[in-house]
């Protein structure tokens, strides 16, 4: 039970007054950006992020840990009451949340969604405590084409969990891959595809990308569709759901939190996967499935509860392995960069307090938004019924000002602006932006992982099959490529989707 | 474009998914422009990777799954162009534009108002009056919190003529 012991250590760190004031922060301004329509978690991050760069290392990842939690309830405030969704994995809470709101039971919606995220938060804290320690000595003997390997099974996957055509999923890791490219190449220093210009002598940044693609896109797609979109003068009625409801519940957040930490867990963004899984599940375990679609309280406490614990869990890969699983911990790596932390096996040795502070303040996030941001949920409402006129204003401000902040330099902003008219046209051609990324994250890594790995096995290709761990991972990403494109499975994964 | 134009006598079309046309040979331009920009740079061996190798490779492989397509327009029945609203994108880049330019020259209590009045103009339901009154309220409160409250470095107020540098 070492672990009990590294997680009260790590208490100690988080409860310290300042961080617990800074996590407070977090939540609160995390949310408050994160309820904005279209605005997911990847984009509320970004915006955020230059706020932590002049706090210490450990306290600014547990703000970030904050901001990250409150963007997700943010997001599902605003599927909630608006049917909005910010991000693909809210898209299920909105199916049922909605429908209760509409009913006039938002409150209970809002309070099973917060109730169960926190019971799925707290289990996965223990979760990412007991499984640290085993898979960062798994990552000491991980070399560089193990690594590579492992990025590519992270890649498969991810195009077996897009959305749409699975050739244009692949298309747009490709284009990731090509924009993490440029800027200047790690091993020569020669600079590459930056036109000559200054200010991509450093390459593209992950908040960049963040913001045009996620955030100022969005504004683009929502401008067509004008003032359509209105908070229901519903009653939000009582936070707190009835008994009955409570005791409907139970099971689908444990059974959500189950499918969420597992899923989190794998590379290639599998915690986006999570809630539609447990919606799935729920459904088909349920007594009457009918109810599903009409404001069924375990469509809600299931997903949102898988939702927060793969949120949780996919910080695993990045802290053990040092692999951002997704965009969001992409930032998050932006983040430690910044402060001199390279994510990696070795943070848990060399910085305990650090590590083992996080994890602590993941779990005190999650309380946060339960005693002090659930009661908040009347001025959450109050923002949301801002017109979008104004309201979307307001979002290029601030994502202005976040870009700003970032290198005070005024060229990122038109570098967000063509992002942004590129995430636009891709959503016009059916392209789906969210591989892009991903593809994005892990291109860099790739290369150096794929040059190192030539280079000791002497450019030979065979180091890959030779090599069992790396050969399990090449074979599992061709394995999860095959089930991609074979038509029969394609149904079944097209169901979760429709469902 | 006659092409993409679906035939008035019922004749089937030439392109069957122009969506994946235009799609596809724009990829097939992008890679072959990002193909043409690395040609200065070495691509090395396997066993020493230069700095082109997988920018070109990776180039190269947008530029097939382009062209493949390409070719599916013609074969399968696929969706037609979607339209672009332009009236968004527009304001909304030129207030990006403007704050780009100003922010370092004049600082924020311009550029912040100016773009922000200019990206309201993006809805069909902008409302003048009421826009500008939010848009002081935002300057004020953007560079309360920004600047004071969260220590970013924030220029505000730039005025070479008066030597105000705030």
């Amino acid at each position: 039970m070492d672990f009990l012991q590294n997680l009260a250590h790590g208490v100690v760190v988080a409860v310290s007054p300042i961080n617990v004031l800074l996590c407070f922060a977090g939540c609160m301004l995390g949310t408050l950006i994160g309820v904005l329509p279209g605005i997911g978690p990847i984009a509320t991050i970004a915006i955020l992020l230059p706020m932590t760069f002049g706090l210490d290392p450990t306290a600014a990842l547990i703000m970030l840990a904050g901001i990250y939690y409150g963007a997700q309830y943010g997001g599902s405030t605003a599927s909630i009451l608006l049917n909005i969704p910010g991000e693909s994995s809210a898209v299920v809470t909105a199916l049922d949340g909605h429908e209760m709101a509409r009913q006039g039971r938002a409150g209970a919606a809002l309070g099973i969604s917060a109730i169960g995220s926190f019971v799925a938060g707290s289990i996965a804290t223990v979760v990412i405590a007991a499984l640290a320690s085993p898979l960062a000595s798994l990552a000491l003997v991980f070399g560089p084409a193990e690594y590579f390997a492992l990025m590519l099974t992270g890649l498969a996957f991810a195009v077996l969990l897009a959305r749409g055509s699975v050739f244009k999923a692949i298309i747009m890791i490709l284009i990731g891959v090509l924009l993490s490219t440029v800027g200047p190449d790690l091993t020569t220093g020669q600079l590459r595809l930056t036109f000559g210009a200054v200010w991509l002598a450093d390459g593209i940044e992950i908040a960049l990308l963040g913001m045009g693609l996620f955030g100022i896109a969005e504004v683009f797609r929502s401008l067509e569709h004008g003032e359509a979109r209105q908070v229901k003068q519903t009653q939000i009625g009582n936070l707190l759901p009835s008994r009955e409801e409570m005791r409907a519940s139970v099971k689908p957040i444990l059974r959500g939190t189950l499918l969420g930490s597992i899923l989190g867990i794998l590379p290639g963004n599998g915690a986006v996967l999570a809630p539609y899984a447990s919606y799935t599940l729920e459904k088909k375990l349920a007594r009457q499935p009918g109810r599903f679609g009409r404001g069924a309280i375990e469509g809600v406490a299931g997903p949102e509860s898988a939702n927060n614990a793969g949120a949780q869990t996919s910080f695993i890969p990045l802290l053990t392995l040092g692999i951002p699983p997704n965009a969001v911990m992409a930032l998050m790596v932006g983040a430690m960069t910044i402060h001199g932390i390279v994510p990696g096996p070795q943070i848990m040795t060399k910085m305990p307090d650090l590590f083992w502070g996080l994890i602590a303040s993941m779990w005190m996030g999650n309380l946060m938004l339960l005693v002090i941001n659930l009661p908040l949920v009347g001025l959450w409402v109050k923002l949301l019924n801002v017109p979008y006129r104004l309201m979307f204003v307001g979002i290029i401000i601030f994502c202005c000002i976040g870009v700003y902040s970032i290198n005070s330099e005024p060229a990122d902003i038109l570098i967000m602006a063509a992002l942004a008219v590129f995430g636009y046209a891709l959503s016009k051609f059916n392209f789906e932006p969210a591989p892009l990324t991903l593809g994005f994250v892990l291109g860099r890594m790739m290369e150096e992982n794929l040059r190192q790995a030539l280079m000791i096995s002497r450019g030979s290709f065979l180091t890959f099959v030779e090599r069992p761990i790396a050969a399990f991972f090449i074979v599992l990403a061709i394995v999860m490529l095959v089930v991609g494109i074979l038509p029969s499975i394609r149904r079944g994964r097209d169901e979760v989707f429709v469902d | 474009m006659s092409l993409l134009n679906r035939d008035a006598q019922g004749s089937r079309p030439a392109i069957r998914s122009p969506q994946n046309f235009v799609a596809g040979a724009f990829l097939i331009f992008a890679a072959a422009f990002v193909v043409f920009m690395l040609s200065g740079l070495p691509q090395g061996t396997l066993r020493a990777m230069g700095p082109a190798m997988v920018p070109r490779w990776t180039a190269i492989g947008i530029g097939l799954g382009g062209a493949v397509l390409v070719v599916l327009s013609f074969l399968k029945e696929g969706e037609a162009l979607e339209r672009w609203q332009l009236r968004g994108p527009i304001f909304v880049l030129a207030s990006l534009i403007l704050f780009a330019v100003t922010i370092r020259s004049v600082g924020f209590l311009v550029a912040a108002p100016l773009s922000m009045f200019t990206a309201g103009f993006g809805s069909r339901e902008v409302r003048p009056v009421e826009l500008a009154i939010f848009t002081v309220a935002m300057t004020v409160f953007c560079a309360v919190v920004f600047r004071f409250v969260l220590n970013q470095p924030l220029p505000l107020l730039i005025l070479p003529a008066f030597s105000i540098q705030f």
